[in-house]
């Protein structure tokens, strides 16, 4: 199987028990994987989360009944796990999930972003995020998080109005 | 801070969001590919709620083949050899008290004959 392989062959060849498909398949949805667990988590816990979604969707992909919508199925594995850590670390994730020196050029624009972002309630984190870095719609966001498109208008609104309150200063 | 100071404000920020959330990961996806691959259960290895309800299932087998194996008491088992013998009445009632001993209550009716209170 070819790093070339439509999704559907990969995930197909994955639930065969060919460990190198579903490599590939773990290759081409690193980033985005990682970047919407960073949007839930912050820097510290979204590779692992992605790592360890990715580990649970390998044991579950006799349940993916449509191979193609691999995507957004292994998203929402990911998304989910993500909150699982997000609800255990409350309280303490603001504060311990800064980004690294190191791997942040412009340190004060991207702390505020975070600062604001962990102020918010998880869902709240991933539809800002999945809208405004992925540049995604709302029917698309919908499946991904497993929530309806209003739901995804509604959480979006809070979002930005829970925003607003942190930039002026006050409580989300 | 008027409205349109906050509507800027919400721009930066979702500026600001943009550039932070859009950095490429810390591992490269190639490294990744490796990791999660090495920490892939193998194919066709039972889920742990599956092995648990086996191993359950085992113990009950065990238990029901011990409990059936089990020895009868000594004097269960006599009984059991008086049975196979010829049918007993029903009103016989036998207590076997050794290997030469055996003791046979045979059960009627009470009657003013048999004497009681009249």
């Amino acid at each position: 199987m070819g790093v070339n392989a439509a999704t559907g062959d990969l995930v197909r060849a994955a639930r065969d028990g060919d460990r190198e498909a579903f490599g590939l398949l773990v290759e081409r949805s690193w980033d985005r994987l990682v970047r919407l667990a960073r949007s839930v988590l912050g820097d510290l816990e979204a590779e692992d989360a992605a790592q360890e979604g990715l580990v649970v969707a390998w044991s579950h992909l006799a349940g993916l009944a449509d191979p193609e919508r691999f995507d957004a199925w292994v998203s929402r594995i990911v998304f989910r796990r993500s909150l699982r850590r997000a609800r255990r670390s409350r309280g303490r994730l603001s504060l311990e999930a800064l980004p690294e020196p190191e791997h942040v050029p412009d340190v004060a624009d991207r702390l505020g972003a975070w600062q604001v972002l962990s102020r918010l309630a998880p869902r709240q984190r991933a539809v800002l995020h999945l809208t405004v870095v992925e540049g995604m719609t709302d029917a698309e966001i919908a499946p991904l998080l497993g929530i309806t498109p209003a739901s995804v208008r509604s959480h979006r609104r809070r979002a930005r109005e829970s925003a607003a309150r942190v930039l002026k200063g006050g409580r989300p | 801070m008027n409205g349109s100071d906050l509507n800027d404000d919400l721009a930066r920020f979702e500026e600001d969001l943009r550039a932070w959330g859009s950095r490429p990961p810390r591992l490269p996806a190639a490294v990744a590919h490796q990791r999660v691959t090495a920490r892939l259960p193998l194919a066709g290895a039972p889920l742990p709620w599956l092995r648990l309800a086996a191993a359950a299932a085992l113990l009950v087998v065990l238990a029901v083949a011990v409990w059936r194996g089990s020895p009868r008491p000594a004097g269960q088992a006599s009984t059991h050899a008086v049975l196979g013998a010829p049918a007993l009445d029903p009103n016989v009632v036998v207590w076997v008290v050794d290997a030469r001993t055996t003791v046979y209550f045979v059960l009627g009716p009470d009657g003013p004959a048999k004497g009681g209170v009249s």
